[in-house]
């Protein structure tokens, strides 16, 4: 337990120490929230003002950046350069470098969020979710399906460019498919279908919904979906984690 | 004696090739043990497969009486490890380093000891990548002491170290014996194993090769059998003739007698360069050391 904490802290406070990273984690968000108020500011998207479309989607983006690059870049990293490979010679036991991982990138997110959701009050009139509790749980679970996801990619990846590669590919998917960005009712029925098999589609979806108009219990698919996400690569995750690089 | 180490027969094959070849020792607790040999020849892979990092593919291992392939999370509570060069988070500072790898182990050493014979106590605050190759072994090497382990196993920690810094890593390892460890190294240096070891395995492709003190290793594999001095005048068919001369050969000034008994030939040498006036300069009988048997065995190695 005490493994796991310090691990978990010690990760909080080298990510604060890159001052760049940390920068243009916590701006990122802001910025294309503002651009994209900029553009779409004064219109209903989908019944709902634009912050309460668009600011829990930038939630969902920004669980969804967190596991691929913030968690992802770091794990990679550390099998890359050895680090893990030293881990490997203690007792440490991979699944609680895993834990103190998925920690330390929770600590991460809450504080984006926390960016997010004041950015979103002050500049776009947000207003606070509506099922609070149930937008609570859903964050919670979408952190328990997005993180370990992000997890097992970066096991596979076999070195932090084919890391880098593949999840640039899935968030710019994600955050041009699954609503995120552009409504989905502007996209043809061939590529809503598309949308539907990405993770991300559902956490924006169960967000929005849970923020804005009913308690999670209406959303079970989502639900359910996530649930089955979480249990699938935590598991793949765990099989797959690997101490070093080499084969 | 009480063993901490017992190898039988250990026998480690990847697709295509045999890394180790049935190797066979034993190491008794409080030994400084070597292990030596050209790249390649199996010192990393035996090393990982007795710190439990790696499965043998035959042959039987028991460390602190652990089997390290069934046992290895326990054994690791009560081994430290250096590897030939380890990373740990950059931009980690050395008292955070300190403080996390001390919460992984149940053990706790007596940290403020470490820092001080270690000398760390001036870069307490430095970030890991700040320091210098020196300085950064001798983190890893505390690192890997931390939890007064009783076996330490160092990865040739003295490679890419200037030769002061090497010589402290030296006298560290021997402090850390005499507080009780055992410790197991694998090293490039002969002088390295020479002065710190007390025993000594020569590897070459996968097997033991030799094991012995190194001392008994130089006497019996590459004792001095040879003389040299530097003299302008000295005459080789002259010196070729004096009794049980082997051989003898110059370079320049440089004459090098080979003899099986030096003592003997000095005394008809020195009494030779008398009657006919040749200077002799430099005289010395050279001593045989293990880089000598090292070069050897490696060389049989290729003929073989």
């Amino acid at each position: 337990m005490n493994a796991l904490l310090r691990l978990a802290s010690v990760e909080t406070k080298l990510f604060f120490r890159e001052k760049q990273a940390v920068f243009w984690t916590f701006l990122f968000p802001v910025l294309m929230i503002w651009l994209f108020g900029a553009m779409f500011g004064n219109q209903k998207i989908e019944g709902f003002s634009y912050s309460d479309a668009y600011i829990p989607s930038w939630v969902a983006v920004q669980l969804l950046t967190t596991s691929l690059f913030t968690l992802g870049t770091t794990l990679t990293g550390y099998r890359e350069s050895g680090v893990l490979r030293r881990f490997q010679a203690t007792p440490l036991r991979p699944w609680v470098v895993l834990m103190a991982h998925i920690a330390y990138g929770l600590i991460v997110f809450i504080m984006s969020a926390a960016v997010v959701f004041i950015f979103g009050t002050l500049a776009f009139h947000l207003n606070a979710p509506k099922h609070l509790t149930s937008t609570i749980v859903a964050v919670a679970l979408s952190v328990c399906a997005l993180f370990p996801f992000g997890l097992l990619l970066t096991s596979l990846a076999r070195n932090t460019r084919t890391a880098a590669a593949v999840s640039s590919l899935l968030l710019n998917l994600m955050l041009f498919l699954s609503g995120a960005t552009f409504p989905l009712a502007f996209m043809p029925k061939f590529l809503q279908g598309v949308a539907r098999a990405l993770p991300l589609y559902y956490v924006i979806d169960l967000l929005r919904q849970t923020w804005n108009v009913s308690p999670i219990t209406s959303h079970m698919t989502d639900v359910a979906v996530l649930a089955g996400l979480c249990l699938v690569s935590s598991v793949l995750a765990a099989r797959f984690f690997r101490w070093s690089s080499e084969v | 004696m009480d063993m901490a180490i017992v190898v039988n027969d250990l026998r480690k094959s990847y697709k295509s090739k045999e890394a180790v070849k049935g190797v066979s020792f034993r190491v008794a607790r409080g030994e400084i043990f070597g292990i030596v040999g050209p790249n390649g020849a199996g010192k990393t892979t035996t090393l990982e497969i007795l710190e439990g990092l790696r499965e043998r593919s035959a042959g039987e291992v028991s460390v602190l009486g652990f089997d390290p392939k069934k046992d290895g999370r326990s054994l690791r509570q009560r081994i430290g490890i250096q590897f030939q060069s380890t990373s740990i988070q950059e931009r980690l500072k050395v008292s955070e380093a300190l403080d996390l790898f001390a919460s992984f182990y149940e053990r706790k050493g007596d940290r403020a000891a470490l820092i001080e014979t270690l000398g760390l106590g001036q870069y307490m605050n430095s970030q890991f990548s700040k320091l210098s190759g020196g300085w950064k072994q001798r983190l890893t090497l505390a690192l890997a002491a931390l939890h007064a382990p009783d076996i330490l196993f160092l990865d040739e920690p003295s490679t890419g170290l200037d030769p002061q810094a090497r010589r402290d890593i030296w006298a560290l390892i021997q402090q850390f014996r005499t507080q009780g460890m055992t410790v197991v190294l694998t090293t490039h240096y002969m002088e390295e194993a020479e002065r710190l070891c007390d025993r000594v395995a020569m590897f070459r492709e996968g097997a033991i090769a030799a094991l012995d003190t190194p001392k008994r290793l130089v006497s019996q594999f590459a004792a001095p059998k040879c003389l040299t001095f530097t003299s302008a005048e000295a005459d080789l068919s002259v010196i070729s003739a004096l009794p049980s001369v082997e051989r003898a050969h110059r370079d320049g000034d440089a004459v090098w007698v080979y003899a099986p008994d030096l003592q003997e030939i000095s005394r008809h040498l020195f009494a030779v360069a008398h009657e006919r006036h040749w200077t002799m300069e430099a005289f010395r009988f050279e001593v045989g050391s293990l880089d000598d048997l090292f070069v050897n065995l490696s060389l049989e190695g290729e003929t073989a």
